[in-house]
């Protein structure tokens, strides 16, 4: 597992180093510092939600809701900050609960209504959503709509440590703790153990219900930091605030080498997936291609990425059947 | 090793009534829906209000029923929305470039939709890569094509008349997007049940292995679902940028659900081998009778949509139970 | 094996609506023995072991682990009390370590839940050195070969304290060698005091490895009686019931052999690599061949190159003369080839498609007319293989899996003879099928080698291989190691060609 872990993501950094380079010889103003910035925080958020996505990935499952959990933690937010008028210390707890109950909701779902994670998510990606344009504050108050925050606490989310954008602190304290979490704690061997084989793994006494109760919520939770640096950002919300941004986390997870079937990949994968996207898209404008194209490289380097990993996989399975035949055959010859 | 499974299943014929509820209980619950809102407000089932349901789920129903042989395959179609902006704006940049000639706008905007279909189903067949990450991404390649192609502005269509009689024109008093709906599912209807193609995507969907040493043509079948699911979006396209007589890349965004929940609801399984054509003009018209239903009640858009959730996992979980139940 | 009692079962029942799949089935273990469980499929065997694991619960009856009553209905119950089963298929987390695999679920920790790496490994360690087991403790699983994989799963039961090993067709995907190893790791086991139940089929491990051996057969038990004392044809008679083995044995001996005519089938210097090499056969029309050997001999990995399912490197296939390029089975197909696999869950029959369907899909050519299918056609064509094969329920309509594995098998036959193959290739094709249908199955192949047929059969079966072929190619390791003709052939001449001992 440890190997394939190393060798999926050096990969991966590698091409990542390869358009730094390219971009930053096709583009002076890549090479600035301005623009490391606008890197490093521009896409913390999808990064972090990327981050979330990886365990209902691992699991074997998966969660289309996280778009609009981000949209309803976000309206949420809006409208206790600008219409109850609750500071940013409070809000900001509010929101992490919000979207664990959200993620709570989808585990639920999963495993107590035995619904499939496709269905179960898309379900509430539609009910989120429609909640979201429910309690919209900016439907009762139409002022809302040009009005800002500015609670300070809540606005200092998306700030900066000096010269290093908060955002992509967070990113890299999310990320690590994830990453610690599944390496070297019992839970994250118990995620791992699910996604590779759950028959085996509920044979073993592990409690299935209850690692996938906290993977989704996790994922509700990390969509919830996620929108609290954006709309922090935005200093407002809409109701359409995370639409697609579901796709933007799966594409960035699979590119970061976590397998649709559960059980291999990391929660660095997706981090550095994430930034992929991103300086390809930043990249990209900075060179002067129409923004309306970077969907389509999106979708193309999506598209190598999975076809990369299963190129690995075949020839990894195919050296694994060699070898048995190798090992047979001197057994036999013993 | 025969499981006890396996015995339980041998045993369970003796079980009809259990198994024809599992089997038709969507039927069961769209004729419930209909009593239930009928009660509640008569004009529900008014002429004009039920016709008003079928123009309303025309679209999502073409869509529905074309790709319902994607999932029966096994695999998913999520590429479908911006494939349907696409097909408009094909259609409208054909009609300006051949002099408002309405056939080669149709089908241009019917072909990009089975072009993008036909990339779709040779990554997929051909390349061996899960259709929910090649239909991901196609998705968003599609996207940036039809605003590479069409900008984010609207592009008026307003003429020929033939052309927007097809979104809003009437005959013997039914628009006729209805007409389109049920010609497209009779033929759907027609492929899975006469065809050697429609039981081929049956056996594929239910064992891969065996359909290969059966000398059933894999890749072939599996490419021309994807194929006809990109149509169907584009017949939907073109219907759309008639009934709203404008093309944008914008369009059709979040659509792909809409279907899918209209396959899955209809009881096709997403795990591939069993569903039918039928089902998925069952589930087209649950959502349609249910968001119709819900408006009538005075019921607020942003609640319907709450309400479409619930009603997913309501209806899934019901087919679970039924299924467990029907089987024990 | 000491004279302690482990676990003792007593009148276990279970029925599934009117069909018993057990009726009052006694069962003991004793300390250090190892204890065969036989019995043909649908006897009742998976039955008694889902009950002894706690995966379902028994209408009736009582176990003790003991002296200790253990609770019914509850795995984790059935696993704390000492009775732990290793599966066919591997009850394994493919991409964690070997380490991680046996500890699963049981992971110690130290504070925050945070994993204790090196408790865990000195443990386990200790038990692997105990039991001489040697194991890459960080090796991934599914790097390892099968044997390895299956002594991980023992290490696993081991280190839960099992008193009682449960082993359900052990050796099924071992080779030769590798079954060796697997019998030593048993007799450490039970040198150490462990029960083993071991439940097969193949009746010459069980005389290898045994100490005592049940027999079930409609759910009761038929035999139980020490190996010393019992003989094959004893499990047999008990297996099948005495009428019965008396007359399948006589119903082989009686089957005309037919004269060959042409040759149907032929292929030279046939290799694929790692897996066969240089394979060379002609089946005649007429004319019955049996391909045995052991497990490992790459006989189905061979009959599936013929049939173009996984096409071979080199060598070249000629039917009737002429010679073909078979790189997909379609190919096969249309030069009148037909493949019964083994595994016919899985690569052979459409469980949830209607037996219609399931007869008509290899040949759709036939029933199509302009891309559409025309269902006088395929009702009669579906109508006709149930008339001639005696499948039962006679329904066209019913879904596959609510057929029995002998009708199952004979669907599968079926879907062949109905697009009129005349080359009949079967892997294993009475595989967890009754008496009867095995019966049905012989009689039936070998009318349709006098009608002219060909055909080859893989099987593994020396009972069956000695009953029905004209001749027989033993294949050990990717070759042919010898072939006989009808009259020559001995199971003693078989197994030691098979273990390749004598070279063409």
């Amino acid at each position: 597992m440890i190997n394939k872990l190393r060798s999926a993501n050096l990969g991966l950094l590698w091409f990542y180093l390869v358009i730094i380079v390219v971009f930053s010889l096709l583009s002076p103003p890549f090479r600035t510092l301005g623009n490391l910035q606008n890197l490093l925080s521009g896409f913390s958020h999808i990064g972090i939600m990327a981050v979330g996505m990886a365990f209902p990935l691992l699991l074997g499952g998966i969660d289309l809701s996280v778009g609009a959990i981000m949209g309803l933690v976000g309206m949420v937010m809006l409208d206790i900050i600008m219409l109850l008028g609750v500071p940013g210390w409070a809000a900001v707890p509010i929101g992490l609960a919000v979207g664990a109950l959200a993620g709570l909701i989808n585990a639920v779902l999963i495993v107590r209504l035995g619904l499939q994670p496709f269905i179960a998510t898309l379900a509430t990606m539609v009910a989120y959503r429609g909640i979201t344009y429910t309690i919209s504050g900016r439907q009762l108050v139409p002022e809302l709509s040009v009005l800002a925050i500015t609670d300070a606490f809540y606005t200092s989310i998306d700030g900066a440590l000096g010269p290093l954008p908060l955002a992509f602190l967070y990113l890299v304290v999310v990320a690590a703790l994830t990453y610690l979490l599944l390496r070297y704690t019992r839970f994250g061997m118990d995620v791992y153990a699910v996604g590779g084989n759950e028959t085996a793994a509920r044979l073993a006494g592990i409690n299935v219900d209850r690692v996938k109760v906290a993977a989704y919520t996790i994922s509700g939770v990390c969509t919830a930091v996620s929108t609290l640096i954006l709309t922090s950002r935005l200093t407002t919300s809409t109701e359409d605030l995370g639409f697609t941004f579901e796709m933007s986390a799966i594409a960035a997870a699979i590119i970061g080498g976590v397998s649709l079937r559960g059980g291999v990949g990391s929660t660095i994968g997706p981090a550095l997936g994430a930034f992929l996207i991103g300086t390809i898209y930043v990249g990209l404008t900075l060179v002067g291609v129409t923004t309306y194209a970077q969907p389509v490289v999106v979708g193309v380097v999506l598209i190598g990425a999975i076809g990369y990993d299963r190129l690995m996989e075949a020839r990894r399975a195919r050296a694994l059947l060699e070898r048995r035949v190798l090992e047979a055959h001197t057994a036999v010859g013993q | 090793m025969t499981t006890a499974h396996t015995i339980a299943e041998k045993i369970s014929g003796a079980l009809p009534l259990r198994r024809l509820l599992r089997d038709y209980g969507q039927i069961v619950i769209l004729a419930l829906g209909t009593i239930i809102f009928a009660a509640l407000e008569p004009a529900f089932v008014s002429t004009e209000n039920l016709i008003g349901i079928l123009y309303q789920i025309s679209l999502i129903g073409i869509m529905a029923v074309c790709s319902t042989f994607v999932v029966i395959s096994g695999g998913i179609d999520l590429s479908v929305g911006p494939v349907v902006a696409l097909a408009g704006l094909m259609a409208a940049f054909t009609l300006e470039a051949t002099g408002l000639a309405l056939a080669p706008a149709l089908l241009a905007g019917i072909a990009i939709g089975a072009g993008v279909g036909l990339l779709n189903g040779l990554a997929v067949a051909r390349f061996q890569l899960p259709p929910i990450v090649v239909t991901l991404a196609m998705m968003s390649i599609a996207r940036g094509a039809a605003l590479l192609v069409g900008g984010s502005v609207l592009h008026l269509i307003r003429e020929p008349a033939a052309f927007l009689f097809i979104g809003s024109g009437r005959v013997v008093g039914l628009p006729i997007p209805i007409f389109i709906f049920v010609a497209t599912a009779a033929i759907m209807w027609f492929i899975q049940t006469r065809t050697s193609f429609g039981l081929s995507v049956f056996a594929i969907g239910e064992n891969a292995a065996a359909a290969r040493l059966c000398g059933l043509a894999l890749t072939r079948v599996r490419t021309l679902v994807y194929l006809i699911s990109g149509a169907g979006a584009g017949i939907a396209g073109v219907i759309l940028a008639a009934q709203v007589r404008t093309a944008s890349a914008n369009y059709g965004n979040g659509i792909e659900l809409d279907v899918i929940a209209a396959i899955v609801l209809g009881g096709t399984s997403l795990k591939g081998g069993s569903g039918a054509i039928y089902r998925s003009v069952i589930g087209a018209l649950l959502i349609g009778g249910m968001n119709n239903g819900l408006s009538i009640l005075n019921v607020s858009t942003d609640l319907q949509l709450v309400a479409k959730g619930v009603i997913i996992v309501v209806a899934i979980a019901l087919d679970n139970f039924l299924y467990r139940w029907s089987e024990s | 094996m000491s004279d302690t009692m482990l676990l003792s079962a007593y009148g276990l029942s279970k029925h599934y609506g009117a069909h018993h799949a057990l009726d009052g089935a006694d069962l003991d273990l004793r300390a250090g023995e190892v204890h065969a469980l036989v019995g043909s499929n649908g006897a009742g065997k998976s039955t008694l072991v889902k009950i002894l694991t706690g995966a379902v619960g028994p209408d009736a009856g009582t176990l003790t682990l003991a002296g200790m009553p253990v609770p019914f209905g509850d795995p984790k119950a059935a696993l704390d009390a000492g009775i732990a089963c290793i599966y066919q298929e591997a009850n394994l987390v493919p991409a964690l370590s070997v380490l991680d695999n046996i500890v699963l679920g049981r992971h110690p920790t130290r504070r925050f839940g945070l994993l204790d790496r090196s408790a865990q490994r000195q443990a386990v360690r200790e038990l692997l050195a105990r039991h001489d087991l040697r194991l890459d403790l960080d090796a991934p699983v599914q790097t390892l070969p099968t044997v390895q994989q299956k002594e991980v799963e023992i290490a696993k039961a081991l280190s839960l304290n099992a008193r009682v090993i449960l082993m359900d067709e052990p050796t099924a995907w071992l080779a030769h060698a590798e079954v060796e190893k697997l019998f030593h790791s048993i007799r450490q086991l039970r040198a150490q005091g462990v029960a083993v139940l071991y439940i097969s089929h193949i009746l010459d491990e069980i005389f290898a490895i045994a100490d005592r051996v049940t027999v079930i057969r409609d759910g009761k038990v038929r035999l139980m009686a020490p190996i010393a004392a019992t003989s094959k044809a004893a499990l047999v008679e008990a297996m099948l019931g005495r009428e019965l083995a008396v007359e399948v044995g006589t119903a082989h001996r009686q089957m005309p052999q037919s004269a060959a005519g042409a040759v149907a089938l032929e292929c030279h210097g046939l290799s694929k690599a790692g897996l066969f090499q240089d394979m060379a056969l002609q089946v005649h029309q007429g004319e019955i061949v049996c391909i045995t050997g052991l497990v490992g001999a790459k006989r189905s990995e061979f009959v599936r190159a013929l049939f173009g399912a996984e096409p071979a490197d080199q060598g070249e296939i000629l039917i009737h003369g002429r010679r073909v390029s078979l790189r997909e089975p379609a190919a096969a197909i249309r030069h009148g080839i037909g493949f019964v696999p083994e595994d016919r869950r899985r690569d052979g029959l459409f469980m949830g498609l209607p037996i219609g369907a399931n007869l008509v899909l290899a040949y759709l050519p036939l029933v199509t007319r302009a891309g559409l299918l025309v269902r006088r056609l395929t009702r009669a064509l579906g109508r006709r293989q149930v008339e001639d094969l005696g499948i039962v329920p006679a329904r066209l309509d019913l879904p596959a899996r609510a057929l029995s594995g002998g009708n199952q098998q004979k669907v599968l036959l079926g879907r062949w003879l109905a697009g009129g193959a005349r080359i009949l290739i079967l892997d294993e094709p009475t595989v967890g099928v009754d008496v009867g249908a095995k019966a049905d199955i012989y009689q039936l192949l070998r009318r349709l080698a006098s009608a002219g047929a060909a055909i080859l059969i893989v099987s593994s079966d020396m009972e069956e291989v000695l009953a029905i072929a004209d001749r027989v190619i033993v294949m050990a390791q990717g070759r042919v190691s010898r072939t006989f003709t009808g009259h020559e052939v001995t199971q003693g001449a078989i197994l030691s060609a098979a273990s390749g001992e004598v070279a063409q």
